[in-house]
């Protein structure tokens, strides 16, 4: 039954990767940008947990209360603040490239100034206690991290399917002009989606801070995997975002048990070159467009 | 008073020149117009300054008088400015159905939703017949009909269209100004840009024509048709009937 716990632990880490990966998949399917702060902004939310648990003792798991709409809101700023004066850029994808790596250098600097550039955990009771389901053996960090993450992916899916909002983020994600046609005002449910984006990537660092150590380089590591994911499900696919994460995860997690927890991140980056190689639109990607 | 003033507007991409040099037309409500010229006079261009996807970089679009400079598309259409571009512009992986809900995204009320959903079912039977298809998967002439039913969702006082015959058999280009000649029996103002010159001239009341972004002439379609100084000058090629048209 070895396999069984292998795909138990995979779908553990995919459930909180999964939420990352759709953040930042939201944000290209809507915008067109790649958001290569987008894990800078979850290290960001890490460290505000692990500053809420070291002085008030806050449960990080509480503190997403507070990080995700606090992310939401810095979202909707830095997005109203920094892009609309990029949209008429004949240099547009240039520029967001360059913008969203110049977030991530700034939200670096500012954390290692302020935490200082060594490792650092949250360690709530639970960090270091598993739940034992007959021969499975789960981590209760990482359960109750996934648990979440798909509760909130279910919020996420609802919103989209069921909320005005949520029909134009879908339209503007399928052809933005035609959303514009339609009477659909681009600039309003760009602001909200990169909240969205940012209020999920809140959550994933709330999470994250009591299942891995972090310092604040470690971004670079984490946005690469994250690209990884959302490539394989297809740029801007949502489904194709939670699917590619399950997968990998698993696939990763079967690497570890194999050939060694040295080998694991290299499923992710062979993954990459060989989606990119055999089919570059990814699982649910458009390959053309109307 | 007229319906819609384009006074005096300059306009063009980016940083780019200007595409339009100046322009001035005047809009009356219930009329119909079509915007001909050569490549380049800047027949797109007006039409996305008017509805608000270019911002003039100087004159003035008036609506009943009232200045829109600064709108955004969502707010002309709401207005009853309606724009039809030239690329298809639907929501691929949405159904006929959806991309026809779409249309109506601004209208509030349900039941007015269902309404205007069976009006254009029954403006386009065709429609009605592919509504649970995905448009990705319709054919050029039937991704035209749906851009044309959704425009009717919203029922706009004015429409918009950009190059509707574009890359379409003769025949199905036949069936488009068709329905397009419908819009203009529900009472709503046709503004056409056609390559095609004589069908869309043919198919409206009034003719502006449009070169190097200024315009250089407008009266009656049928007497743009009838004169063969403006068929020389700026139609070219273009007045030259097609096989069979």
């Amino acid at each position: 039954m070895q396999w069984v716990q292998l795909v138990v632990l995979g779908l553990l880490l995919g459930g909180v990767y999964a939420m990352m990966a759709s953040g930042l998949t939201l944000l290209f399917g809507v915008m067109r940008v790649v958001n290569l702060a987008h894990a800078a902004f979850i290290l960001l939310a890490a460290y505000l947990t692990y500053a809420l648990f070291e002085n008030v003792a806050m449960d990080p798991m509480i503190s997403l209360v507070i990080t995700m709409p606090l992310m939401f809101g810095l979202g909707v700023a830095l997005y109203l603040i920094l892009f609309p004066r990029l949209e008429n850029s004949p240099r547009y994808v240039e520029m967001t490239v360059l913008l969203t790596f110049g977030l991530a250098l700034i939200v670096e600097g500012m954390l290692t100034f302020v935490f200082t550039g060594i490792f650092r955990s949250v360690r709530p009771e639970y960090s270091s206690t598993a739940i034992n389901l007959g021969e499975i053996f789960m981590p209760t960090s990482q359960f109750y991290a996934s648990t979440i993450s798909f509760g909130l992916l279910i919020v996420l899916w609802a919103i989209l399917r069921f909320t005005k909002t949520g029909t134009a983020i879908r339209a503007t994600m399928q052809n933005r002009s035609a959303a514009q046609i339609v009477g659909v005002n681009v600039r309003r449910v760009s602001a909200i989606s990169f909240g969205i984006g940012m209020a999920l990537a809140g959550a994933a660092g709330s999470l994250l801070s009591f299942m891995f150590p972090f310092f604040p380089a470690r971004h670079w590591q984490w946005v690469a995997l994250l690209l990884a994911l959302i490539v394989l499900g297809g740029m801007g696919s949502i489904k194709g975002a939670v699917i590619g994460a399950l997968l990998l995860a698993i696939a990763s997690a079967f690497v570890t048990d194999l050939v060694g927890p040295t080998w694991s991140p290299i499923t992710f980056y062979l993954t990459l070159f060989l989606i990119l190689m055999l089919k570059p639109e990814g699982l649910f990607g458009a390959k053309v467009r109307l | 008073m007229a319906l819609l003033e384009v006074d005096d507007v300059v306009a063009g991409y980016g940083a780019g020149p200007d595409i339009l040099n100046g322009v001035t037309v005047t809009i009356e409500e219930g009329s119909s117009y079509c915007i001909v010229g050569p490549n380049g006079a800047g027949k797109s261009t007006l039409l996305r300054a008017i509805a608000g996807f270019l911002k003039p970089r100087a004159g003035e679009v008036r609506l009943d008088g009232v200045s829109m400079n600064g709108s955004r598309p969502d707010q002309m259409l709401a207005a009853g400015v309606c724009f039809v571009p030239q690329d298809a512009s639907l929501f691929p992986g949405m159904s006929v159905k959806e991309n026809l809900v779409m249309g109506g995204y601004l209208i509030e009320d349900r039941s007015l939703l269902q309404e205007r959903l069976e009006n254009v079912y029954e403006a386009f039977p065709v429609l009605a017949e592919r509504k649970s298809q995905h448009a990705g998967t319709l054919s050029g002439g039937e991704q035209q009909m749906v851009t044309l039913g959704r425009a009717l969702m919203i029922e706009p006082r004015m429409v918009m269209i950009d190059e509707p015959s574009l890359g379409l058999a003769p025949m199905i280009a036949d069936q488009i100004f068709e329905k397009i000649t419908g819009f203009k029996d529900l009472g709503i103002t046709v503004v056409l840009v056609e390559q095609n010159a004589v069908k869309g001239l043919e198919t409206v009341d009034w003719g502006f024509v449009l070169d190097l972004g200024s315009l250089e002439f407008d009266g009656p379609a049928d007497g743009i048709l009838a004169d063969p100084r403006i068929r020389d000058l700026y139609l070219g090629k273009a007045m030259t009937p097609r096989e069979g048209a």
